[in-house]
């Protein structure tokens, strides 16, 4: 319908090949009996191999991001230049595959959205026959899913496609559609996600009245430094101070009390507790994270019902 | 200090090779993969394994119990983050609330702002359903997936939240700026909650708003701590020797900054790695010292590189991206 | 009822405001301030101050990347740090190039900024910025991970597909473009910026920090973890929350009077004091209540 593969560049490699050669069929061709075979192999399979089949394409397919990341990189890589050696001649062969391993993930990711949509459909359209309880919201939802997904691919085909000439990035260039999905993104899409996450402003006053709570010695202590900090980011709680504390220094910023400014306490209390505090945690949820993602890529965890 | 805006001027340099991705980092992933193997090696023959007590994970049974008591329904988030370690650990936790909510027959409802962790949630509920032996109390209807805009999916989980009146909710994984919004609207119903978020800017918000939160690494102890699988156990521990190995580098490191920027340099190191004699007399710079040469990866020097052969096969591609 | 209300004691009246009430509060504290704005007495943060000297150290004519990861959501704080950091950009006749990672919006959004910002120069008689010939659109990446791996392995490659067109023209390569045609690889940049309210920014300097200076403009909720890379020298320079925009604009305004929106900013600026303000009240009067509640028991 239309030329979705003009983006492609025009590269050849291990990867892709020139279009409208046998080789570019050969290897849609190659790739589309792989992933078949694949699924005749899962289906086929008894259960124990199934397990095995799995874990041995987990192992492959986090290979290549672990070598990506461990293998020397090649450096000021020039066109229609031959690799150095093996080493070189391997990491090249990785760089031309991140393109195509990020573009398999995407497709992935696309198919998987239909399949979430899916659900979505599937509760809402459920609730709406049924006339269960709220079944007015679950009509609003799919209308509005479906202006949105009209409007949005219009107006994807007139800027794309039909009107290709005309610059809409230019107002006075603007048409029907184009002010239709003006609207409904930005008018409406935009402005809600901004009325939401306004909202948390609402939820931080309640929860500072609420939960900041004088119940023992260490909430005490937080509850100290947290006023500090947040008088500290009022220019006028730091610029009172300041004045009182220049009460005593007369101005000297070597004497002793020029530390017990709010911007002094708050950069002591950021430089000596804070953002030690934060790199403390981050090394913990780093190690955790490549703990957890050394087990799955070699499938030593037992997730759902074996565990 | 713009020492790298003044290296930008340089022409491009075409033909050089190796980037020195670190090796000592490297070497260091390497240590950190061996303490872990190591270590669950060792939890598969030796079972009886210390793992310190966390309050928030005792209070998972305590949250289901009083849903089930009120015959309401446990709340499951596991973040807006895409498919990877960290949704993975929160679905693990989440099998492990499912099935104990399983055995009391009491409903759940995990909301999931990613499709793909939508697809794996919905294939883990199901097996613990059927592995509990009660695959008729699976209801499809209770993995959802909502929406993958992140404030759509705030106003939806809160919306579940207040219709039907979860009674204990679990937030774990990747959350934003839409913590807040979940934990105080879960709290404005009365559930409990037991939160984690492996982004620390949300733990504040957590801890201000919700029952027990379990503050970051302890997110990924808590599958180990509920399951005690020796290889979990094992890959704990092994943790635990990996930031044993970084407190020891620390230490290491300012003693040796410490000392090494307080004496004279003797030659200088440029940002190719490459040594020459010093004449001038001054102290040691910050790039110079023993531990800034380990982790300050060295940038290849273009004078020392073997230029690459042409390749006679290639054809320029019209409009191509080199 | 009324006999429950007489009988509250001050504590539990501290207690039990309604939080429609407190609510309102917060809703005229910060509206207030917008009618009747005052500049307050501000002291820029090293930080801000930093990232100032490296967009002014900057080659004119140089072409930087900037990675607008903001949407509407966010607009508050990082619509004010992309329109400083244009502004400048624009000011030195530095080209730009502008992808995002987080959020397929953002690329509308900073669009319709930068669309703005050619209208204002326009009315001011100076030289509009040009698609193609001093700024190019790079798109959207649904991975923020990839992204910052294909630009430090080949950032030709990375952005090799991606097409955009000089005025009333047609579609060619990014790479053919006056902004883009000198750049080999990411340390050919001048600088590399990144506007985000999300982690986005942590996995660009995972990447790539150690081949091109990088800047960060981030919200104040990720002000305090980023600010661990601009301490240990990965961020050349750091712009955080409103009060980043309010210091990157008066830096600016002190060099180059009437060239921001420093007006705007004070506002904001105020209004955030409010907000504050208020927080510390609220943590006050719940605390005092609980201390008297508990006296009288």
């Amino acid at each position: 319908m239309f030329d979705l593969l003009a983006q492609v560049p025009p590269k050849v490699n291990f990867w892709s090949a020139a279009p409208n050669t046998s080789a570019l069929y050969g290897k849609v061709f190659l790739a589309f009996m792989l992933g078949v075979g694949f699924v005749f192999l899962c289906m086929n399979l008894p259960t124990r191999y199934r397990r095995t089949l799995i874990s041995v394409l987990t192992f492959v397919a986090g290979l290549f991001f672990v070598l990506s990341f461990v293998w020397p990189k090649a450096e000021g890589r020039a066109p229609d230049t031959l690799p150095n050696g093996v080493v070189e001649s391997v990491a090249w062969w990785l760089q031309d595959a991140t393109g195509p391993v990020s573009g398999m993930t995407s497709t992935l990711t696309a198919f998987l959205l239909g399949l979430g949509a899916f659900s979505m459909l599937r509760v809402h359209i459920g609730r709406l026959v049924k006339q269960q309880k709220d079944w007015g919201f679950s009509l609003v939802l799919l209308i509005s899913m479906f202006v949105m997904m009209i409007i949005g691919y219009w107006d994807w085909r007139t800027v794309n496609f039909t009107m290709k000439e005309t610059n809409f990035n230019n107002p006075d260039n603007w048409i029907g559609i184009t002010y239709a999905k003006d609207l409904v993104f930005d008018g409406i899409l935009q402005k809600m996600d901004a009325a939401m996450f306004s909202i948390i402003a609402f939820y931080i006053m309640s929860a500072a009245y609420r939960a900041f709570r004088i119940r023992s010695v260490e909430a005490t202590v937080l509850l100290v430094s947290a006023l500090i900090v947040m008088m500290s980011l009022l220019a006028l709680g730091d610029l009172m101070s300041s004045k009182f504390i220049g009460m005593f220094t007369h101005g000297d910023k070597s004497h002793f009390m020029a530390n017990f400014t709010l911007s002094e306490i708050y950069g002591f209390i950021r430089a000596a507790f804070q953002t030690p505090s934060i790199r403390a945690i981050d090394f913990g949820i780093g190690v955790g994270a490549l703990a957890m993602g050394l087990r799955l890529w070699l499938s030593l965890d037992k997730t759902g019902g074996t565990n | 200090m713009l020492d790298l805006i003044a290296q930008a001027d340089r022409p491009p340099v075409v033909g050089t090779q190796y980037y020195d991705a670190g090796k000592v980092m490297m070497l260091f992933t390497f240590m950190i993969v061996f303490f872990l193997l190591l270590n669950i090696f060792r939890a598969g023959k030796n079972k009886d394994l210390y793992i310190r007590r966390i309050a928030g994970l005792n209070a998972i049974d305590e949250a289901i119990g009083r849903a089930t008591e009120m015959g309401k329904p446990v709340l499951m988030v596991p973040g807006l983050g895409a498919l990877n370690a960290i949704s993975m650990q929160a679905l693990n936790i989440f099998g492990y609330v499912t099935r104990t909510a399983a055995r009391f027959a009491n409903p759940i409802r995990l909301c999931c702002g990613e499709p793909a962790v939508f697809t794996v949630a919905q294939e883990i509920i199901r097996d613990v359903y059927q592995s509990e032996g009660v695959p008729e109390r699976y209801e499809p209807d209770s993995v959802r997936f909502l929406s993958d805009r992140q404030f759509a999916f705030a106003a939806s989980v809160s919306g579940i939240i207040l219709r039907e009146q979860t009674a204990a909710t679990f937030f774990m994984g990747e959350f934003f700026a839409e913590s807040l919004i979940f934990a105080e609207t879960a709290n404005s119903v009365g559930a409990i909650q037991v939160a984690s978020s492996t982004e620390i800017t949300q733990t504040p918000f957590f801890i201000a708003a919700c029952d027990y939160v379990l503050i970051g690494e302890e997110f990924y102890a808590a599958s180990a701590y509920l399951t005690r699988q020796p290889v979990l156990v094992g890959s704990l521990i092994g943790q635990d020797w990996t930031k044993l190995a970084f407190m020891l580098f620390i230490v290491m490191g300012t003693v040796m900054n410490t000392m090494q920027l307080r004496s004279k340099a003797t030659e200088a190191v440029d940002g190719f790695g490459e040594r020459t004699p010093l004449t001038e007399d001054r102290l040691v710079l910050p790039n110079e010292t023993t531990m800034g040469r380990i982790f300050g990866p060295a940038k290849p020097n273009p004078a020392t590189m073997k230029p690459r052969e042409a390749d006679p096969e290639a054809a320029a591609p019209e409009g191509g991206s080199q | 009822m009324s006999e429950t209300v007489e009988t509250k004691s001050l504590g539990e009246k501290l207690l039990s405001i309604p939080k429609p009430v407190l609510y309102l509060v917060l809703i005229l504290a910060t509206a207030l301030p917008l009618f009747f704005p005052m500049a307050l007495p501000n002291e820029p943060k090293d930080m801000a101050v930093k990232l100032n000297e490296s967009i002014n150290a900057l080659k004119d004519g140089s072409t930087v990347i900037i990675q607008s990861d903001w949407t509407e959501s966010t607009r508050g704080e990082s619509r004010g740090q992309m329109d400083i950091l244009l502004r400048m950009l624009m000011r030195k006749n530095i080209k730009f190039a502008i992808c995002s990672a987080a959020d397929p919006q953002a690329p509308e959004v900073f669009r319709n900024l930068v669309l703005q910002l050619n209208k204002e120069r326009k009315a001011k008689g100076e030289r509009e910025y040009e698609k193609w010939n001093d700024w190019v659109e790079l798109g959207f990446y649904p991975s923020g991970e990839a992204l910052g791996q294909g630009i430090a392995a080949n950032i030709r490659d990375a952005f090799g597909g991606k097409r955009d067109a000089p005025p009333g023209g047609q579609d060619r390569p990014v790479f053919e473009s006056p902004v883009l045609k000198d750049i080999q690889k990411v340390d050919d940049l001048g600088m590399y910026f990144v506007v985000t309210g999300t982690k986005s920014i942590i996995i660009a300097i995972e990447r790539f920090s150690d081949r091109v200076a990088m800047g960060g403009m981030v919200t104040g909720v990720m002000g305090p973890e980023t600010s661990n890379y601009f301490y240990s020298g990965q961020l050349k320079g750091l712009s955080s929350g409103l009060k980043g925009v309010y210091d990157m604009c008066s830096l600016e305004e002190r060099d180059h009077p009437g060239t921001t929106m420093l007006k705007r900013e004070e506002q904001y600026i105020l209004s955030l004091h409010a907000a504050i303000f208020l927080l510390i009240i609220a943590v006050v009067v719940g605390n005092v209540g609980v201390f008297l509640t508990r006296r009288s028991k």
